[in-house]
Parts: C-alpha cells; structure tokens; sequence
C-alpha cells in the first residue's frame, strides 16, 4: 500500500515526571485543553502539565511538559475520565462512579461539594443546546439498569434535565445537540433524548469487542463496526461516507480532518476520510488511549504520553505529488478547502493544480494535463520554457520558484526519445493554439505566437501560414532566424509582410521563384508574387518588380497594372502614360493594358483608342500576310479590331484609314467610311468588293442605332440606289435589291422606292414589300387620327376648367386682404389661386421666386 | 464533497457480482474485485443531479450494515446470480427485510447477473464466444452450465416484494421493467440497468425538492423543541 506521512509522533510526557519508577502506577484517562494537560492514574492521583511547543531546527515540533501540580483524590479508586469545562474554570472527574468538579488550575474540590453521582462512564454536548455560554452539558450512562441521565453543570452546581431509559443495556454514549449515539448491548442506536425517538443504526456484539462511540462533527458520529470496520453515521440515521476498515482489535479512534486514527495493540493507523485509503501506519506498542482534542491527537500507553504532529497538508500534498499520486494529492488538496483561508487555498490549490499537470504531462498524459494546466491557470511560458528554444532570446520570463518540476527540459523528460519528443511537441502545438484566443495568453502573446511558429516550422505544419497571415505577435528577429534555419522562405516573407516589409517580402519571393533558394511551399509562387503586387500599395516596389513579372509572362505579369483594386484607381492610379511607356516592350501586354483603359475603364482619350486600333491592326495584317480576306474565317483579334472600331468614337480614322488602304479589310474600310458618314462609300464596299449583302443590310441597322428613323431611311435608300444602280441586265443584285424591300418593307418610303423601281418588276415579286409598305402607311394614319383625337379631347378638358375658373366673379373690397402679405387690395388687380386665395400680383410674383413659402397652387 | 440528491444501494448475496457491476458502469471495465468490506460508495453526475450508489458487502458478517445503508434510499438493486439459484432465494430471505429503512416510494430492480456464464441466452452468445477463445489458454475458464435461474422467478419475486411493501402493481413499475439480466464481464444491459434506474430516480428528486429539503430542519428544531416541552408541562 501506498503511504504518505501525515502524522509524525513526538513523546509528551516521559514516564519519569508521571511515576518515576514505581511498576504498579499507570495512566487512566487524559485529557488536553489548551496548554493544560491533565493526566489521571489508576492509583487516584490528578496530574497537571503545561504544554509547550516549539519547533526544532529540522523543522519538526517537539513538546516539553512541564509539571505545575498533582493531587490525590482520596479515594483508592483510579481516575477513570477527566474532563476539562474552561469557561467555568473546571475539570470533572469521573471517579469512583462520581463526577466531581475540581478547580482546573489548582485542583482543589469546589467548596458547595456539587457532583453527580451514579454514572458510569459520561459525554460531554459539544453542541449543546442551551443557549447558556457558563453551562455544560453532561450525558452519563447511569449505574442504574438502562439508565441515561442529561444534566446541566455550571461553576458550582449540578442539575439534571432528563432521564431516559433505554432498551439495552448502554456501554458507551455520544451526543450532540439533542442526539445521542449510543453503544447498547447488541446495536447502536440514535435515541433523540427530547423526543424519545430512537433509530436502530446496526447490530454489534458488545461482548465480543469493545463498542467505540465518537462524535467526529456535526451530527455525525463515527463508531466501531464488525469486522473492524469505522463506521460513519448521522443523527439522521444514515451513512454518508464509505466506511474504513480498521483492523479487528481497535481500542480508540480519533479524528483529525481528513483523517480518521485508531490505534490497536501494535500500530496507530491513519484512514484518509477522502477515500477511505489507508494513509499511514505507525507501530505504537501497548497502546491505552487515543484521542483528539480540539484538533490535538493524544495517544498513550499505561506509562507514557505523546503527541501525533500533523504535517503541514502543503507538505503532505507536496510529498504526494513528488510520488507521482497525483489524484489523491488532489482529493487531499481539495478535501481541506475549509479548514484554510480561501486566498492562501487558491494559490495553493492553483499550484498544486499546476504541478499535477507536469506530472501528467512527463507521462504524456496529454488531455489530463490540459486540464490541469487549464484550471490551474498556468502560466503558458512555464510549459513553453521546457521545450529548448521555443521562448524568444527577448522573453524576460523565468521559472517560478520553488519550481513546478524537476525537468531541465524536454531531452531529460523523454530521455531523448525522439518518439516521445515529437508527441511532447504536438501537445504544445495543439494546446498554444488553443489558448493563444484566450485571455490566459494575455500578457504574452509574443512568447506563445512566436514559440507556436517555431513549432509549425519544425513540424512542416500547415498551420505555419495560417498563423501568418492571421492576426499574430510572433517576434520579428527570432521567428525569422528560425524560419531561415529552416528553409520557410516563402513563410519568412509572409512574416516580413506582416511587419510591413514588403520590399524584403518581395525580394526573397522572387529568389525562390528564379531559384536562387529553395522553398517549395507554393507552386503558384510567381502568380502568388503578381498578385501581391497587384494588391501591394507600394508603386515603386511595383515598378522595381514590373520588368521581373512581365518577363516571366506578359499576359500574367501585366495583372500588377490592370487588376488593381478599384478603390486605388479612382484615388491613387498609376500614370497611364508611365504605364504605356514601360510596356513598349511587351507588345502582348501593351494591348492587355490598352484594352483596360479603353474596354474596362472607359477612358476617352484618342490616343489610345488609336494606339489600340493600330496595334490590333497590326496583329491582324501579321497574321494574315496574304491580304486576301475572301471566305478567310474572322480571327479573334479581327473581331476585337472590328468591335473596337465600330464601338469607338474616339479614334483617328482618317489615319486608320490610310493604314488600312489596300490591305483587303474591306469590312474594317466599310466601317471606318461609316464612321466619317460616308455611307455611300462604306455599302459600295460591303455590296461590291465584299458581295456581303447581310452585312450591308448589317451595316444600315448598326451604323443608324440611335440616330432616329429618317436617318436610317437615309442608309436604307442609300443602300436600295446601290443596288438599282448596276447594270439592270446585271441580275446579280436585283435579289439582294428584291430581299432588302420585302424585309425591311416598313424602313423605305414607298412611294419614292416605287418611282426608283424599274417598270419591269412584277408585282408579285414586290408582294411582301408593297404589303407592309401599304399596312405600314394605313397603321400610321390610324395612329394618328388616335393622337389627334386624344389631342383634342385633352385640350377641351383645359378648355373647361378655364372655363369654370373665369365664370364666378371676384368682389374686391377693404375687407379683403392679401393672403400673403395681409394688405388690403388698392388696384383691381389682382391673382387668384385654384383654391379661391387672393393675393396682390406682386406678392404672387414673389412667392413665385421664394420657393421656401407655402406655395397655395398655380395661378390662373 | 457534494450532497447526493438520491441514494441508490446494491444489495444481495455474496459473491454475485455486486461490485463488478457498478466498476463496470462507472469505470466501463471489468476487473477481478476482493470481497467488498463494508461498504464502497461512489458519486455519480447525472444531469444536473448527484446521485450516491452505495455497493454493500453481500458477506453475512457485514449483513446487519444493510439497514444503514437502505435508510433513505431512493432505489434498491437486488442482485443475483442467474446460475446460482440459492441467490435468488436470499434475496427474499435474508436481503427484502433490510429494505425496511428504505424510502416509501422506493423503487426496485432485480438484477440476475453473470449471464455470460449461462449457456442459453441471446444476445450475448457471440461476445460469450470471443471471450471463452480468449480465455482458452487459462487454467480456470468457468464451464457453461445452463441458466438454473429464469427471468420469470425474478418477476415473480418482484410481485412479491410489492405485497411484502404492501404496493399495488399499478401504483409502481411493472414488474418485466424492473427485472433485468445482466453481465458485468461483457457490459451487457450493465449501462441500460443504471440508466433506467437513473431516469426513475429523477422524478423522485424532483418530487423532494418540491417538498422542501427533508433533513434541513436543524435549527428551526432545536428551537422549537423546547417550547414544546413547556407547553406540555403547562396542560
């Protein structure tokens, strides 16, 4: 069995000062109270010792008594029980089978003779229930038959208050308040001497051992059970403790929170009352007696006296813990929570808390020492501190004093094993991680974060990014030390970035990306850099790199320019013109940001809508050398080129023009005529170079978007006389001609096509033509006879509210004022509101240009 | 220390199981147990309530404790041995006068435990079987006998108990859902045993706390009492 030392026994009363050498003489009873100790003997005699305690060198207690007087009672009878009652200044001695009160301090009988007589054995009320503070309560068990007696004892008088009688034969009582716990012949019983109630608690053979009764606190006592067992018991008749389990020859018990003592023939054993464990054993031969007094253990033989010291409960906990026995440190710890001022218990219990957690932890108990860690409120830097190199060179902790542990660090916890080391250091990554949020980090944030780094970056842990890119206080100079040890560059960057600076950030990136370093974190590590850029509001470091990313790639790199946030191009934009001039020599990327100025930003300025032009111009003729567009498919940048052209307004097409001139792109011609209105010109293109009659039908419906309907019919007819002017033989365009009318009946005015038409087109060729023309003419006049109508009408609704204003008369008198300037009216001028208000023209005209007043409605 | 809302006791004869069956709910393993001295007590947390499951020592030394330990319980686990007949005759003879002490409402399961030991049974035959493979190359692997004791004796005891209590059936549970047969060495029906009682205990604690805290009377006792005794001597 696992022990621990609570108590440690020192002699009190050496056999010389009680008897010297005479054999026949042995102790009877004691009792303690205070300083004052009390001894009766079997040969009659009272002996009175003050106790002193002091403290020996080695730290532990030590008493010396020292005799102040003994008294012989005159009876030759021994002493059996004393008792001390210190607020009435008294010892009751049982002797003789009569108590009697004596002077505590010089022993001598009180003159009035008060005693009680008869009792055989009795109890002192602990918690007694008169309210009288110069009054004891005694309870005998009387020499008559079944018989206990309560009386009341004050300085010089006794007074019985009860007596009940009881259904066995009693051995031995107990009481508290009004309860009292008895050992009968065959059971123990609670017997509520007020109400005569009784409780039978549990059977026991009173002629085979020794019964014990002992008030252990309030309402509870503890007694001795079969099988050696220490029972516990309530007044209320139940058990609300495991029971101990003492040997079978127990003659005393005692009690000394948390522990519960009883001596046999050979040992004192101590029971924690926590767990019912046996704590300690201390061979004590020839044992007699075994009490408690007020939190004092005595326990003697027949000849001498001693004293059980309890160890101080940090002391006992301590040596727990240093025994690796965690669990019952901790019950202990916790078990005598009341009997220390709740301050002193925090710190020590927090302590104590603490420590386990080492313990669990050089177990690698991991969620057992989290939680320790936890409610113990440990400080972080204790557990980082035994991990070599974690805490910053900076950190100005220190390890507490007296340590939590006993480990250097970590190599001597695992003893270098390397399975064990990497365990250790997970625990610590998961558990930093945790409570880097919470308020245990607050103070130092930098030692958790930056040790929390060095872990990631050991580990090759994904988190080591997170934790850069997220809030964090991880220590510029030793994170980065550590990240180069280990070949984090691209996390050495993000740690530069977050201490702003970039340019460093930067630097490095680029040397993994040429492969100057090695750092294979990203793969994407050249976008990644592009895209910093982009975002990065430093614009000489976006200059300094601009070269490096577009040389990589034009279409990528040229991003840093044309994907920066919105909110800087409005403010903080880059100069267009730098911009342009840095890309003349990345074609690819000059037409990507050119495209961004004039597409996505919408700026209006000619030069670079032409410059764009002109470059996809060039693009196009490159990639066509042959001049020959015919059936050739639109490529995509000619389909860019002939967007461009028709969208913009802006460029220089007379200069296009004459780029374009003989290069056989006859729509991109037609649409830079169109743009300088020469229509004619553009659809003689479309109609006769390219033969493309949709696109000239195309062309009059684009080129007209916007511009109202005589406009277009303008192109229509333009159109319609390029078809008809051909040779009439030439029947090549007398299709598109017939086509152009039939479906766009309604764009022409027919009857100007129907003069231009020759005479030998047939009707029914002309059908759909002069169908919708003719519905087309009829919808319209109907239209407007409808608008004419409504006309009308509306106007004679004006007409009759006029009316109806002008018909009733107005009378001017004094009477009548101003509504606005409350004048009377001089002149029989005057303004009328809808409402009937009067008011003078010039107050009107006022009121009219001062928008503030209320304005009464419109004149008329 | 806590304050227990309820009490639960396991009684019954020696050597059932007693013990093992409460290691195994509250520390979900089965290990060899010494005979109990005295008495053993263990808190358990179950919802927001404490509850105290006494396991008492089933030796006949210790059988005048039983009383004790049943003053005030809440609920009474009879316990048996399914293969052992003269443990179920105990529990009437010996075991059903201890409960005297017992609440008035006290509820009781009879349990027959050792069920992996039977040589008939259902559910449990295949976790019987991997455990006798393991075993094998033991000395004392315990022979399979058949189940001497069926659930119906168990119930029918319970009515008994209900007759002794002077209970009427529809006042209490019935009698085939407080019989259970258990296995503490394989955990079967261990769990479902304590829960089950757990959520019956419940109700009753609330129903107490309802009433008002029964043993808080202390001080408003003490002074009453006296004035009582004046009274008395006055008429």
């Amino acid at each position: 069995m696992m022990t621990i030392k609570a108590f440690s026994l020192v002699s009190a009363v050496e056999r010389e000062l009680l008897m010297g050498d005479r054999d026949r003489i042995n102790i009877e009873c004691v009792e303690c109270c205070g300083k004052n100790l009390y001894v009766g003997t079997n040969d009659c005699f009272i002996y009175h010792f003050l106790l002193e305690e002091k403290t020996l060198p080695t730290g532990t207690a030590a008493f010396t008594a020292t005799k102040q007087l003994h008294r012989h009672l005159g009876f030759k009878k021994p002493v059996n029980e004393l008792r001390a009652a210190s607020a009435l200044n008294r010892l009751l001695v049982l002797c003789d089978n009569s108590i009697t009160l004596v002077n505590m301090m010089n022993l001598e009988p009180i003159p009035t003779g008060a005693r009680i007589k008869g009792a055989v054995t009795f109890a002192l009320n602990e918690n007694p229930v008169s309210g009288d503070p110069f009054c004891v309560e005694v309870c005998i068990i009387s020499v008559k038959r079944r018989t206990i007696q309560v009386f009341m004892v004050y300085e010089d008088r006794v007074q019985i208050v009860k007596e009940v009688s009881t259904p066995e034969q009693p051995f031995a009582v107990a009481v508290d308040g009004h309860f009292l716990c008895l050992a009968l012949t065959t059971q123990y019983i609670i017997l509520n001497y007020n109400t005569g109630v009784s409780q039978d608690l549990f059977p026991y053979c009173s002629e085979e051992k020794r019964p014990i009764v002992k008030r252990i606190g309030r309402q509870e006592f503890l007694l001795a059970g079969p099988g050696g067992l220490g029972m516990f018991a309530t007044v209320a008749g139940i058990s609300q403790r495991a029971p101990v389990h003492w040997s079978e020859n127990v003659i005393g018990a005692a009690v000394c929170f948390p522990y519960v003592i009883a001596l046999d023939d050979e040992f004192i054993t101590v029971h924690s009352m926590l767990d019912q464990q046996q704590k300690q054993t201390l061979p004590f031969k020839e044992g007699h007696i075994l009490q408690d007094f007020e939190g004092r253990v005595i326990v003697t033989t027949s000849k001498g006296v001693y004293i059980l010291v309890p160890l101080p409960l940090e002391k006992q906990i301590q040596d727990l813990l240093a025994s690796r026995r965690v669990e019952e440190a901790l019950v202990l710890a916790k078990g005598v929570r009341r009997n220390i001022p709740k301050e002193k218990f925090q710190v020590m219990y927090r302590r104590i808390l603490q420590q386990a957690g080492f313990i669990q932890f050089a177990q690698l108990q991991f969620p057992e020492a989290k939680e320790l860690f936890r409610s113990g409120q440990l400080d972080v830097r204790e557990l980082i501190s035994l991990y070599p190199f974690l805490l910053p060179t900076s950190s100005s902790f220190t390890r507490s004093h007296p340590p939590l542990h006993e480990y250097a660090d970590l190599n001597q916890l695992t003893q270098g094993d390397q399975e064990k080391m990497a365990k250790c250091k997970r625990f610590l990554m998961s558990y930093l991680n945790e409570v880097r949020s919470t308020e245990v980090a607050n103070g130092y944030k930098e030692d958790i974060d930056t040790a929390l780094l060095k872990l990631y970056a050991e580990a090759d842990h994904n988190s080591l990014l997170d934790l850069l890119v997220t809030e964090n206080f991880c220590l510029l100079t030793d994170s980065a030390v550590w990240l180069e040890k280990h070949k984090k560059y691209f996390a050495l960057g993000l740690l530069y970035h977050y201490n702003n600076q970039d340019a460093a950030a930067l630097q490095l990136w680029v040397n993994i990306v040429n492969g100057d370093i090695c750092d294979s974190t990203r793969s994407d590590l050249y976008e990644y850099v592009v895209d910093f850029l982009t975002y990065c509001l430093d614009h000489e470091l976006v200059w300094k790199y601009a070269d490096w990313v577009l040389q990589k790639s034009e279409e990528v790199g040229v991003q840093v320019f044309t994907k920066r946030p919105l909110d800087e191009q409005q403010k903080n934009s880059f100069n267009p013109e730098d911009v342009i001039s840095c890309l003349k020599k990345y074609p690819k990327a000059l037409v990507r940001y050119l495209e961004h100025l004039v597409i996505d930003r919408r700026l209006q300025k000619e030069e670079y809508h032409t410059h764009l032009a002109l470059l996809y111009l060039e693009e196009v003729l490159q990639q066509r050398p042959s001049a020959n567009g015919k059936g050739a498919e639109v490529t995509e940048m000619q389909a860019k080129l002939r967007s461009l052209l028709q969208k913009s307004d802006l460029y220089r097409v007379h200069f296009l023009i004459d780029k374009i001139q003989g290069t056989g792109l006859h729509m991109e011609s037609a649409i830079l005529h169109g743009k300088l209105e020469e229509h004619e010109k553009a659809l003689c293109i479309l109609v006769h170079e390219l033969k493309d009659f949709a696109a000239a039908e195309d062309y009059c419906l684009w080129s007209s978007e916007g511009r109202g309907d005589p406009y277009r019919q303008r192109l229509f007819h333009t159109l319609l006389a390029i078809y008809l002017r051909g040779d009439p033989s030439d029947c090549e365009l007398v299709v598109p001609a017939v086509d152009l009318l039939n479906h766009h009946a309604t764009e022409f005015d027919a009857a100007e096509v129907l003069q231009l038409l020759p005479d030998t087109w047939s009707v029914q060729l002309l059908c759909p033509f002069l169908t919708g023309a003719m519905r087309h003419s009829i919808h319209t006049k109907r239209m407007t006879q409808v608008a004419l109508g409504l006309a009308k009408s509306e106007n004679l609704i004006y007409k009759y509210s006029k009316m109806k204003l002008k018909g009733s008369s107005v009378q001017l008198s004094d009477k009548k004022l101003c509504q606005v300037c409350q004048n009377p009216f001089c002149k029989p001028v005057f303004v009328k509101y809808p409402n009937g208000g009067l008011v003078h023209t010039h107050c009107a005209a006022n009121r009219h240009t001062n928008q503030n007043s209320p304005s009464p409605g419109n004149r008329t | 220390m806590r304050k227990p809302d309820v009490k639960i006791v396991l009684l019954g004869d020696m050597n059932v199981g007693k013990t093992s069956l409460l290691h195994r709910y509250m520390e979900r393993r089965f290990q060899d147990t010494v005979s109990t001295v005295g008495g053993a007590f263990y808190l358990k947390q179950w919802r927001s309530y404490n509850i105290s499951i006494w396991d008492t020592a089933g030796r006949e030394q210790f059988h005048g404790l039983g009383s004790m330990y049943c003053r005030g319980a809440g609920a009474i686990i009879l316990t048996y041995d399914v293969n052992h007949l003269q443990s179920l005759v105990e529990l009437e003879d010996r075991f059903l006068g201890l409960t005297d002490t017992a609440n008035t409402d006290c509820l009781f399961a009879i349990v027959g435990n050792k069920l992996d030991l039977a040589e008939e049974g259902a559910a449990e035959d295949q976790e019987n079987e991997q455990d006798s493979s393991r075993e094998a190359g033991g000395s004392c692997v315990p022979a399979k006998v058949p189940k001497q004791v069926k659930l119906e004796d168990a119930v029918a005891l319970y009515k008994k108990i209900l007759k002794y209590r002077m209970l009427d059936e529809k006042d209490v549970p019935a009698a085939e859902k407080m019989c259970f047969e258990t296995s503490a060495k394989t955990g079967y029906n261990v769990d479902y045993l304590f829960e089950t009682l757990f959520d019956m205990v419940v109700p009753m604690i609330l129903r107490q706390r309802a009433e008002g805290p029964p043993q808080t009377v202390v001080i408003s006792d003490y002074e009453k009492q006296p004035k009582q005794m004046k009274s008395g001597c006055c008429a």
